[in-house]
């Protein structure tokens, strides 16, 4: 390690500053929450700024082992972004009940740097590790209404079978390791071009390839790999439940970028038709069950499964021989974050009285009760939905023009993608349908969300209304997939 | 001066401004509304003024780099077609607005905003000349009705409105797979260049050489079809359209009525046949068969309507059917005979809804049985009821018969069976109109109305205002159809040349 190393991953230990920073102004002056806020916001826009004067520039840290390129820039300031509205709309929803915030925020900005870590490991150890790093307070933050049995039954449940699906990543990373007898990603991509350039897959490589493919599915939460998302987030407080329904999901194709798309990207072909089946199973699937719920928080999290299946098929795009299925996948990992955790901010609020369920009839008449929140959540819903010209329209958009740029089969997955959109339409509607056209259910005091809370909105209603009018990101997100080694 | 975005941005301006007014303010934000419409609709007379009848082509064209990665482009421009549907839309607009301001007394705000957007996506569609840019527009126009006749509606909204959403839906995102596949294919032929791949111009143009490849041009179509023909709406992809009308509100019923269901048919003229000429003349036949069942089931269908305005939804399936068989029997005469009965749609069954709407308003019952001897208490009413009635019934001399005709003689050229099949529900709309008119104006006065007593009033001046330009434009149009005609000169030649390649 070199001084030159660090200035390489200096966004990385910066948020882990922040973190211990948070820890040691909760010890110095406790119960003082603006100088926790502040610090933590103020922490993270540090990071941002160092992660933005390194845009454009390419570096290696460790041998190789850590890349900072357009890619890691691109997905960091998503996660520092992620971490910022989490935090932004976690102190309305914690205050009222008693929960910590430093702590919250400690976790929160330690799986944040987990994340980091991943989008710029280039080695199969590296990334093992840091997304153990991002994952274990995820397990935390999903248990942290402690009382509440319901969120102790998601930690659990999240835990068990998240270990459970890590192990199994890790298995197959051991496989590739032993077949290929390096760790490093060129080296794997190395290695595994001249497996297939000799002929089939070697019954190893294949072992290791489907227990990757189980382990990643597992964290993306893709159908039939799915089963532990919809307790974990209606289990969570709400915003832990916004931020795992982005956080680790865009850090999971963050690993999928680089496990994938850059390691056994050679292989591609032999993976594609499970990508296919994969992304045709979760989408489909979670838009029917989403379908069928009547809990809005558990409609997120199936509607979110749905969302994945989208997002893989920019990823079959990639494996149908399309790089621009990649920067497709990036841009809609960025703009899904924006709304969903618009849309989710939004059941934080009305919840921010303690007791008031996350159940649809509590959307009854919002819009005449607080026309604000019901206009937000609109656009939101709407976003989600796909309509044009808002963030989610875009994002499908791109997705789709890559499927059908690779043709065949992926044009049919393409048109089930639409077909499974205009089935989306109906629940996240019926929201709205309960917002406007029912009348409230009892009477509902007045809401007034607190200030961080409503500039979190903020931001994250103008992205969703200004995210595609803008060819810059589109292009941001094409020089990051560009960065890739594929 | 950039008067396409001029009319674009009139309604959009005045639904900001609307958005910043308090919501006590209804008659303020009301008068707001209108005098945006209207200035829209200024505007769009000043643009028919000043084009240009002879030449084809596109006028008032207007171009600005988007999305550049992919060479999408905000681009707008009109031909004689566009600028009809326009003005069509622009005089609509304010017309419903106007009818709006009794009825509409709750959340006055959020009506006129989304009515003023609802116009933006309208015209935006019809001018439109990239390919992306028409799809945005097009959804936009979903959003702005699914919460008017959602929010605004009868009892039975909230069903009525999932399904217009839904069904709408499912084509448009078919659509949109469709259009990015069909700019693909421009792209890829085009060494890798995106520059052009969703301008109308390029693609027309590619197309003509007949250069998009069959299959591509099969399933292409065949999704734009679906599109399309779920908002016009075609039989059998029609029934979203009854259960929307009856639950919208008068001025909702008007706009889907007068715009809506022609942004199917002008994309039918305008995307579907010119760039896939190859698929329209493989599928114009099962087309073809398709509108005269629409024509033929509507009328039928219509008879049995207890209800006044599901009876006229009904009648517009029929009348809507002849200008998809006139889009699809690809002559000179049908395809103008189609245009005109767009138009004359528009007027003449949003004069109708304006006017099942005024007898709502006051008996808030729609039910035909329990109507009867209207004549008596409401004379200037009945007359210009008789009058709607009339026209749309096809009386020769007004703007219904002329498109109906042209169809006839059209399509009598290529399948002469056909026509006289279409031509005999003429006699079937006198049927079921005339037995409604006379079931509502004639008789006694009912049981239910006498019940009403001085509920009962004649038509009032707001009420006149909003359907008289209807009727002067039905009977303009009616005696000079080539005011129109002549618009139509230079469309109909490009779009024959353009259907002409595949033969």
């Amino acid at each position: 390690m070199n001084w030159s190393d660090l200035g390489t991953i200096a966004p990385v230990v910066a948020a882990v500053l922040v973190a211990a920073a948070i820890l040691i102004v909760d010890m110095v002056l406790p119960g003082r929450r603006n100088a926790i806020l502040v610090t933590a916001l103020g922490g993270l826009g540090v990071v941002a700024v160092v992660l933005l004067a390194q845009a454009g520039h390419s570096a290696e840290a460790f041998g190789g082992a850590y890349s900072l390129d357009n890619l890691t820039v691109f997905l960091d300031l998503l996660f520092v972004a992620i971490a910022v509205l989490t935090l932004l709309f976690a102190v309305d929803y914690l205050e009222p009940r008693g929960l910590p915030i430093a702590e919250f925020a400690a976790v929160l900005v330690f799986a944040i740097t987990g994340a980091m870590l991943i989008s710029g490991s280039k080695d199969l150890l590296l990334l093992f590790v840091a997304l153990e790093l991002m994952v274990l307070p995820g397990y935390m933050l999903v248990g942290f209404a402690r009382r509440d049995s319901y969120s102790t039954e998601g930690a659990i449940k999240y835990f068990l079978l998240g270990s459970f699906s890590s192990a199994i990543l890790l298995f197959g990373l051991a496989y590739v390791w032993g077949i290929t007898g390096t760790t490093r990603v060129d080296g794997v991509a190395a290695a595994v071009a001249k497996v297939v350039a000799g002929g089939p897959l070697s019954p190893g490589l294949a072992l290791g390839l489907a227990f990757m493919t189980a382990g990643v599915a597992f964290k993306m939460a893709a159908v039939p790999f799915h089963y532990w998302t919809p307790d974990a987030y209606q289990g969570s407080p709400t915003p832990v439940t916004a931020y795992l329904s982005v956080g680790p999901k865009v850090g999971a194709f963050a690993i999928v970028l680089r496990l994938f798309a850059e390691a056994l990207g050679p292989l591609k072909a032999d993976w594609l038709p499970v990508v296919i089946v994969l992304a045709a199973a979760t989408m489909t699937l979670g838009n029917l069950v989403a379908i069928t719920q009547d809990n809005v928080k558990r409609m997120l999290a199936y509607s979110s499964i749905a969302h994945t299946g989208y997002i893989l098929v920019g990823l079959a795009a990639y494996a149908g021989g399309q790089q621009s299925g990649l920067s497709a996948i990036l841009f809609y990992g960025a703009a899904y974050t924006f709304m969903n955790m618009g849309a989710f901010a939004i059941v934080t609020a009305l919840q921010r009285r303690p007791g008031v369920s996350s159940q649809i009839s509590t959307f009854a008449g919002l819009g005449r009760r607080d026309p604000w929140l019901g206009v937000l959540m609109t656009i939101f819903l709407l976003s989600l939905t796909g309509i044009p010209p808002l963030a989610g329209f875009w994002a499908k958009a791109y997705v789709i023009l890559a499927a059908v740029q690779a043709g065949g089969w992926l044009t049919a997955l393409a048109v089930l993608a639409m077909v499974n959109a205009a089935a989306a339409a109906f629940y996240y509607l019926r929201v709205v349908t309960y917002m406007y056209m029912r009348d409230p259910i009892g009477d509902a005091e007045p809401n007034s969300p607190g200030m961080l809370f409503q500039v979190g909105l903020a931001v994250t209603c103008v992205a969703t209304l200004i995210f595609g009018l803008f060819p810059a990101i589109v292009t941001a997100a094409a020089s990051a997939a560009n960065a890739l080694h594929v | 001066m950039p008067v396409l975005s001029l009319i674009i941005l009139t309604p959009l301006v005045g639904a900001l401004l609307i958005a910043v007014l308090p919501s006590k303010e209804a008659d303020l934000i009301r008068r707001t509304a209108l005098a945006f419409a209207l200035l829209a609709w200024v505007f769009s007379l000043l643009l028919l003024a000043a084009f240009a009848f002879g030449p084809a082509g596109f006028q008032f064209t207007e171009a600005i780099d988007w999305i550049p990665t992919f060479g999408i482009q905000y681009k707008v421009g009109v031909d004689g077609l566009s600028v009809l549907m326009v003005v069509l839309t622009t005089t609509l607009t304010w017309i419903s607005i106007l009818a709006s301001f009794k009825p509409i007394n709750d959340r006055v705000k959020g009506y006129m905003i989304s009515f003023l957007v609802l116009e933006v996506g309208m015209i935006g569609v019809f001018v439109a000349l990239d390919l992306f840019l028409f799809y945005i527009f097009w959804e936009i126009v979903l959003v702005p009705m699914y919460l008017i006749i959602g929010i605004w509606g009868g009892a039975n909204r909230l069903y009525a409105t999932m399904k217009f959403v839904l069904y709408t839906l499912v084509g448009s995102l078919l659509m949109l797979v469709a259009i990015l596949a069909t700019a693909y294919a421009y792209q890829t032929a085009h060494t890798g260049s995106w520059v052009g791949a969703f301008d109308y111009g390029a693609l027309a143009a590619w197309a003509a050489g007949g250069h998009f490849a069959n299959e591509l041009q099969i399933l292409a179509f065949l999704a734009l079809f679906l599109a399309f023909a779920i908002k016009v709406p075609m039989f059998p992809f029609h029934t979203w359209l009854p259960d929307a009308h009856t639950e919208a509100p008068t001025a909702g019923s008007v706009i889907l009525a007068g715009v809506l269901l022609k942004l199917g048919a002008y994309g039918l003229i305008r995307f579907a046949v010119p760039l896939f000429p190859f698929a329209a003349h493989t599928f114009a036949w099962p087309i073809i068969v398709l509108s005269v069942v629409a024509i033929v089931y509507g009328a039928i269908v219509s008879i049995v309507q207890t209800d006044l305005k599901r009876l006229v939804a009904y009648s517009s399936v029929s009348h809507m059917g002849f200008v998809t068989l006139g889009i699809f029997t690809f002559s000179a005469a049908s395809y103008q005979g189609a245009v005109l009965q767009m138009i004359s749609h528009g007027l003449i069954t949003g004069g109708l809804f304006l006017l099942v709407g005024v007898i709502y308003e006051r008996t808030h019952d729609r039910t035909i049985a329990r109507m009867g001897g209207v004549a008596a208490v409401m004379p200037i009413y009945a007359t210009v009821f008789g009058f709607f009635i009339l026209a749309s019934a096809g009386l020769p001399g007004l703007s219904g018969f002329v498109g109906e005709f042209l169809v006839f003689v059209g399509s009598f050229g290529m399948a002469p069976a056909i026509a006289v099949a279409s031509i005999i529900v003429m006699v079937l709309a006198a049927t079921y109109l005339l037995w409604m008119f006379q079931r509502l104006a004639f008789g006694e006065l009912s049981e239910f109305f006498r019940g009403l007593g001085g509920h009962l009033t004649d038509i009032d001046r707001t009420e006149l205002t909003t359907l008289a330009p209807l009727a002067f434009l039905i009977v303009v149009l009616g005696l000079f159809p080539s005011l129109v005609l002549d618009l139509l000169r230079a469309p109909t030649q490009v779009f024959l040349a353009a259907v002409g390649v595949a033969r």
